[in-house]
């Protein structure tokens, strides 16, 4: 297929119509030209599947005759039947032969509807119009949509190699503060041999983060900034024995009685105490913050980002869109979520995987293992990705319930192959 | 939908001062997580009425007829029964009725205030026919009822009544002597004294009452779980016992889901009525469901007569069987039938409150029972045709786009359908007449687009009114005081859907007539002409009330709600069909679902079996369900399709479908919980299967809409039992895994997961029937084995008949008006076959004014003509015969068409010797003229 500017393909097709129209003189209804041939006026028709032989004047007399409809192009009377809409100005398509003068216009030219009530008016100039406007928008969309994406994919490309570069660095400080714990706890044993009693100077995140943020952040990790007793939990521990997990009593005692701590509370009071060498430290454990970390940097780095990590900026981005009282929020290869106007979120589902379709891998993304529901299951998410030259999430809806469908509109989803497409089934 | 799932869905949302209810409503849900909790509903034991009736074991009655205090004239016979142990006296009055039927009322002969009396139910005061004395001395009175051999025996000592035709008793009432008529009468710790000439014969008769009372427990308080009831008018049951000779197989009091045939429960609890919204419904067992008809039909070869017990207060029905237990009757018959041997069934009814008063229809066919029923409560509403066509529901569609995409589906599929419904998650906060003003912003442009494709909507309204005073309907409702009250005077306030609700009360006309107002265009905002109702949750239920339903002792006018409960779900839909009917000023015919029914419902539009499940067994069960709906009356009945709760299986949704479209009423529902389920959403070989059943339905519009037509004319169920058209084969009597549409299709549907066959009962010594897929012949009278695969539909056209079909299956029933149709002509062995087709524009009233076409078809001496049935009917149609096609014919050698002018021409013709199957072309006349056509 030759890809035309619209309007020329347009004129071809009205000179392919007035050209067929000046050879046959008889109008054989709800045929399109290239079966005109199997029209031609004769003493009899033979169905077009060879089965039969009908005298001529039985086509289209509004009873079927051939099993496979192929008498009644232009009537109602076979099941199987298709009636041939010429919409010139638009596009020519087939309609089941049931939608033949059932007082419903489904043919543009109205040419389904020659014997009924149905007030039809020829809309197919119109309509044409309004799609080659909608095409040429499509394609100026796709055009814009597919530069962004080439820029996108640029930024993925540095993006990609920063992040395999902290990925490298995190696994040197990592293998670093294991040779350094394998050496403490060397030391330690040492020492308990020694039954060592002066205690030791306290230490700060092993020099690491000595600042008060920097210690705060390393203890937050979820960074809502604010501790937690798990977080306490997690990377607090007592001088003496650092394998020993803080109980819940005690994170809250440190939290001076509370269930969480900010950054300015922080700093004056748990930052004293870590500092000024009380019976608790930053535990040397805490690089399993570290390695917590980078579990989750290889993981992420594990996804598929597309062949050329095109989608990788999605990644720690969130897109919110509010329907009727609900707000959605879809962070990407991340979580759904969704919030009430009352203010309670729930959890939609976590990333899953891509599941698109064998031709489109990267149309659609599943997202899973959200908030349980009533009945059992729990909540997913089917993500589905078009083409748009703004990255936002334009619809969501739950057609059962607990399983929601949004609409993702991103510039990365624009592909060159839909341009091609566009224009064959689109004019 | 489910009552009680989702009132704890909607519960959850509240705080605060629900909090009880909804710990209630938990534990009754997660105590069973898929069956009903039989112990939210009570048993006969827990019902105190029933279980002081149910104590009264057979014996001799202590009532005795008062034969001095006979009073006969032209129209009725009074006479008092007195009481022996307690004196108090009754008026037993006694009517002979027009079409073979005997009205027997008795009441108290003084009661201390009026007893309910059901009105609204019967359709005119049944006219009487004269009765006539025959014989009469000290120990009875014989009386003649009308010219038949029949008469009625009254015998004095103790009362009883026998129906006699020849030397045959066809019925007896209180020949076991239970018949028991709980007195009103004064509180005993009031100390108020009963006025009177009741007083003197009083001293004794209260002896005795106290005696009873301190026995029996609830006379003048019951408490159910947390839920007492007051009582104020203490013990007023009523019960009757009444025997059936000969008789092994009796039928309907629905709804229960149970078999067809009804069982003896002589082990267990009585069948139940009493209309309640029960949470996940068991199968087969005799507890009360959504709907109340207290119409038994007592079948035997050589007749079939029926017992209507017209009462609406809480209802329970025994019944038990010599031949299953060997109870023997009294002397009479057998000196009467000079054996002991008869098989014989007695059934017993027991009512709360109310009069006895009950009607005898004596057949003797199946068809006189529904005549004389039609004749006394009416027959099924005329649907509007699109109604016969399949409808689409789901709790819920979501909003206006998600109705566009559902509907656009069904294009994209070519799946027709007519109706697609909103539950009532549309509404405006559940309150019902409103739209949700984001989800259905524009209602009408809605509305429009639908009927634009020919297509229409159907949108739920349920009687319980949101408290809320910035809701008009509420306000008005308040301000006119049409609410129901409660036991100390105010509004009678439950929980449902929008959390406190009000109930209005519809036994009132005013009310009825104000709610009929409320569908108006101007009212009724985002309305138009092809949007219909449905009306859900009208037992009523309430979700924090005794056993989901009303208080008791809530308060109608004069009456409690104990004394109308069972009529209140038919008095909603009458009122809401009413307001269809208004708002088009009288023109078009209304459609109006309901869950809840009495008897006299099939008046007012479609009915079906309630919140069912997406298992076999509940496929199954939809069968006897519609069946006993279809004997009392109410034609219009299916099930969900595909199942309420849970999710089906794809083959048993897709048997369901098959199943479905060959009952009443064709409509897909679904839970909110439940993944979607549109047909094409199964992989495109179920699609498929779905759509051809579909299609099927839609092929077969016409003699559908003609059952409608003759169920109007007649109350002739059209889903009905084999046995109705073959009375006298006791191979028919209790099969209910198949059954005919009007006399001509037989249907046994695939209900079995994995079936590779079912084995279908062919009726009939001299019967044909044609597999209407195959043309195959049958012979009748045999169990057929019939292969069968997915796409399987065993259904049989019966030799002797003709079937219209529009084979052009279209988008909606309304694209099919003007459309052609084909005459299936099955031959018998006779070489004889008859059939009707009715033509009528398919939504006016205009039927009433004689505009129709209602032609006789028949084929004999190998000539098929068409006669006008209706000569003073006028109507005129655009659809022709497109073609004829005989079953069981033989090749002619010429077939000529005669049209009404003269006109004679020869009509070309297809022969298919394998299956003796003559397919005549199109011969073109008008479907509203007469013609012949000539086999030579």
């Amino acid at each position: 297929f030759i890809i035309l500017p619209p309007d020329m393909h347009f004129h071809m097709i009205i000179v392919a119509v007035f050209w067929f129209g000046f050879v046959d003189s008889r109008k054989i209804r709800g045929i399109s030209s290239s079966y005109k041939r199997f029209f031609r006026e004769r003493k009899s028709f033979l169905c077009i599947d060879g089965s039969k032989i009908i005298p001529f004047e039985q086509v289209n007399d509004d009873y079927c005759d051939c099993e496979d409809g192929s008498d009644e192009p232009g009537t109602s009377a076979c099941p199987q039947g298709r009636f041939y809409c010429t919409n010139l100005g638009f596009r020519p398509h087939y309609i089941p032969s049931s939608r033949v003068n059932d007082g419903i216009c489904d043919c543009c030219d109205a040419s389904d509807e020659y014997n009924s009530h149905a007030h039809c008016q020829n809309a197919c100039w119109n309509l044409g119009q309004r799609e080659r406007a909608y095409v040429e928008g499509q394609m100026r969309t796709l055009d814009e949509g597919l530069q962004l994406k080439q820029q996108l994919i640029e930024e993925g490309v540095l993006l990609w190699r920063e992040k395999q570069a902290q990925l490298r660095e995190l696994q040197q400080v990592a293998e670093d503060l294991q040779t350094k714990l394998e050496e403490r706890r060397s030391r330690k044993q040492e020492a308990d041999r020694l039954k060592e009693q002066t205690p030791r100077p306290p230490e700060a995140g092993d020099g690491q983060n000595s600042t008060v943020t920097g210690t705060f952040k390393l203890l937050d990790s979820n960074k809502d900034g604010s501790i937690t007793v798990d977080e306490v939990q997690a990377k607090v521990a007592l001088v003496h024995d650092e394998e020993r997990v803080l109980s819940e009593d005690e994170a809250v005692a440190l939290l001076g009685g509370d269930h969480q701590m900010d950054l300015t509370t922080f700093q004056h009071t748990l930052w004293d105490i870590l500092t000024n060498g009380g019976r608790v430290k930053v535990s040397a454990l805490s690089n399993t913050f570290l390695f917590v970390f980078l579990s989750d940097l290889r993981e992420k780095l594990a996804i598929d980002y597309g062949p050329d990590w095109e989608f990788l900026f999605l990644n720690s981005q969130c897109y919110k869109l509010k329907v009727y009282e609900y707000t959605y929020t879809l962070c990407p290869f991340n979580q759904v979520t969704q919030q009430s106007t009352a203010g309670t979120e729930v959890s939609l589902g976590r990333w899953g995987m891509w599941e698109g379709p064998p031709k489109n891998q990267y149309g659609r993304m599943v997202y899973e293992n959200g908030e349980p529901c009533w009945q059992g299951g729990s909540r997913s998410t089917t993500v589905t990705l078009t083409c748009g030259t703004e990255t936002a999430l334009r619809s969501v809806k739950e057609p059962s319930k607990c399983q929601y469908i949004m609409d993702f509109q991103t510039p990365v989803a624009c592909q060159p192959v839909l341009k091609q497409r566009g224009i064959h089934s689109e004019l | 939908m489910g009552g009680v799932k989702r009132s704890i869905i909607k519960m959850a949302t509240f705080t605060g001062s629900m909090a009880p209810v909804l710990v209630l409503w938990l534990a009754m849900s997660l105590s069973g997580t898929w069956a009903v909790d039989k112990g939210n509903f009570k048993t006969c034991d827990q019902s105190a009425f029933c279980k002081r009736q149910r104590a009264l074991k057979p014996g001799d009655s202590p009532y005795r007829a008062l034969l001095e205090t006979m009073e006969l004239t032209n129209t009725r016979l009074t006479l008092q029964l007195i009481n022996d142990n307690n004196k108090v006296r009754l008026l037993l009055e006694l009517y002979r009725l027009q079409g073979n039927m005997t009205r027997v009322k008795i009441n108290e002969l003084k009661p201390l205030k009026p007893r309910f009396e059901v009105p609204d139910v019967l359709i005119t005061e049944p006219s009487t026919e004269p009765l006539s004395l025959l014989s009469q001395d000290e120990n009875g009175v014989v009386l003649s009822l009308g010219t038949e051999s029949q008469r009625v025996i009254i015998s004095a000592r103790p009362f009883r009544l026998d129906i006699m035709e020849g030397p045959e008793v066809l019925m007896s009432l209180n020949s076991r002597g239970l018949l028991a008529f709980e007195h009103l009468r004064m509180r005993k710790d009031t100390q108020a004294e009963p006025e009177g000439e009741k007083k003197e014969e009083a001293d004794p008769a209260n002896q005795a009452e106290k005696e009873e009372e301190e026995k029996v427990d609830g006379m003048w308080e019951e408490t159910f779980k947390s839920h007492s009831d007051s009582k104020p008018n203490g013990p007023s049951a009523i019960s009757l016992d009444f025997s059936l000779p000969g008789v092994e197989h009796v039928y309907g009091i629905p709804e229960h889901a149970d078999t067809l045939r009804l069982k003896t429960t002589d082990n267990g609890d009585p069948y139940r009525l009493y209309n309640l919204d029960v949470f996940q419904y068991e199968l087969y067992n005799p507890m009360a469901l959504y709907g109340a008809v207290p119409v038994m039909l007592a079948h035997k070869a050589q007749r079939t007569t029926g017992i209507f017990w017209l009462n609406a207060a809480e209802t329970w029905v025994d019944i038990s069987s010599n031949t299953a237990g060997k109870t023997v009757f009294g002397k009479m018959l057998d000196y009467v039938q000079g054996s002991s041997e008869t098989p014989q069934t007695d059934v017993r009814w027991i009512s709360e409150s109310g009069i006895i008063d009950v009607f005898i229809m004596l057949g003797p066919t199946p068809k006189d029972v529904f005549s004389q029923y039609a004749s006394l409560t009416g027959t099924q509403s005329f649907p509007p045709l699109a109604a016969v066509g399949y409808h689409q529901c789901r709790w819920n569609y979501n909003d206006q786009e998600d109705v566009a995409s559902v509907d656009a589906g069904f294009d994209e599929h070519d799946i027709p359908y007519d109706y697609i419904w909103l539950d009532i998650e549309h509404t405006d906060g559940k309150r019902y007449f409103t739209w949700d003003s984001h989800k259905f912003a524009s209602p009408k442009e809605m509305l429009q687009a639908l009927e634009d494709k020919k297509r229409k909507m159907v949108a739920i309204v349920d009687p319980h009114i949101k408290v809320d005073s910035n809701y008009k309907i509420h306000n008005e409702i308040r301000n006119k005081g049409f609410y129901i009250k409660n036991k100390d005077g105010g509004d009678y306030e439950g929980w449902c859907w929008p959390g406190s609700a009000g109930y209005p009360d519809f036994t009132r006309p005013d009310m009825r007539a104000w709610w009929a107002s409320m569908f108006a265009y101007d009212q009724y905002e985002g309305t138009a002409e092809n949007l219909y109702t449905w009306n859900d949750m009208n037992e009523p239920s309430v979700f924090n009330g005794p056993e989901v339903t009303m208080h008791k002792d809530a308060v109608h006018g004069a009456w409690e709600h104990r004394d109308v409960h069972n009529l209140y779900g038919l008095y909603v839909q009458m009122a809401t069909a009413e307001g269809q009917i208004q708002r088009s000023g009288g023109v078009e015919r209304p459609f109006v679902l309901t869950r809840a029914f009495f008897a006299g419902s099939q008046r007012y539009g479609a009915v079906w079996t309630g919140d069912n499940a997406a298992e076999w067994d509940h496929l199954k069960v939809s069968i006897p369900m519609c069946l006993s709906l279809g004997l009392v009356g109410i034609s219009f009945c299916g099930a969900d399709v595909g199942g309420f709760f849970k999710s089906p299986s794809t083959e048993l949704l897709v048997r369901w479908y098959q199943t479905g479209a060959y009952q009443p009423f064709f409509r897909a529902h679904a839970h909110l919980d439940t993944p979607r389920r549109e047909p094409w959403l199964f992989g495109p070989e179920n699609t498929a299967l779905i759509r051809d059943v579909v299609r099927q339905r839609y092929t077969l519009l016409p003699y559908w809409y003609q059952q409608f037509y003759h169920a109007y004319r007649t109350g002739e169920p059209i889903m009905r039992p084999l046995w109705v058209e073959y009375p006298q084969d006791p191979a028919t009597f209790a099969l209910d895994d198949e059954f005919l549409i009007g006399k001509d299709l037989l249907v046994h549907p695939v209900t079995e997961e994995g079936a590779r066959g079912v084995t279908a009962y062919l009726p009939g010594k001299d019967q044909v029937w044609f597999d209407v897929h195959t043309f195959q012949k049958h012979n009748g009278a045999q169990s057929l084995y019939i292969p069968v695969t997915m796409s399987s539909i065993p259904v049989f056209q019966r030799g002797g008949s003709i079937i219209p079909r529009k084979m052009r299956v279209r988008r909606s029933s309304s694209c099919m008006t003007h459309d052609p149709y084909t005459l299936y002509v099955a031959l018998n062995l006779q070489r004889t076959a008859e059939g009707e087709l009715y033509i009528d524009d398919g939504h006016t009233f205009n039927y009433e004014k004689k505009e129709f076409i209602h032609r006789r078809l028949s084929f004999a001496k190998n000539m098929l003509s068409s006669v006008n049935l209706a000569t003073d009917a006028e109507f005129s149609t655009g659809s022709w015969i497109e073609r004829i096609v005989i079953l069981g014919a033989s090749k002619p050698s010429k077939v000529t068409l005669k049209t009404a002018d003269g006109q004679e021409s020869q009509l070309e013709f297809d022969f298919d010797a394998s299956m003796s199957v003559l397919t005549l072309r199109k011969p073109g006349v008008n479907a509203g003229l007469d013609w012949n056509v000539m086999l030579q």
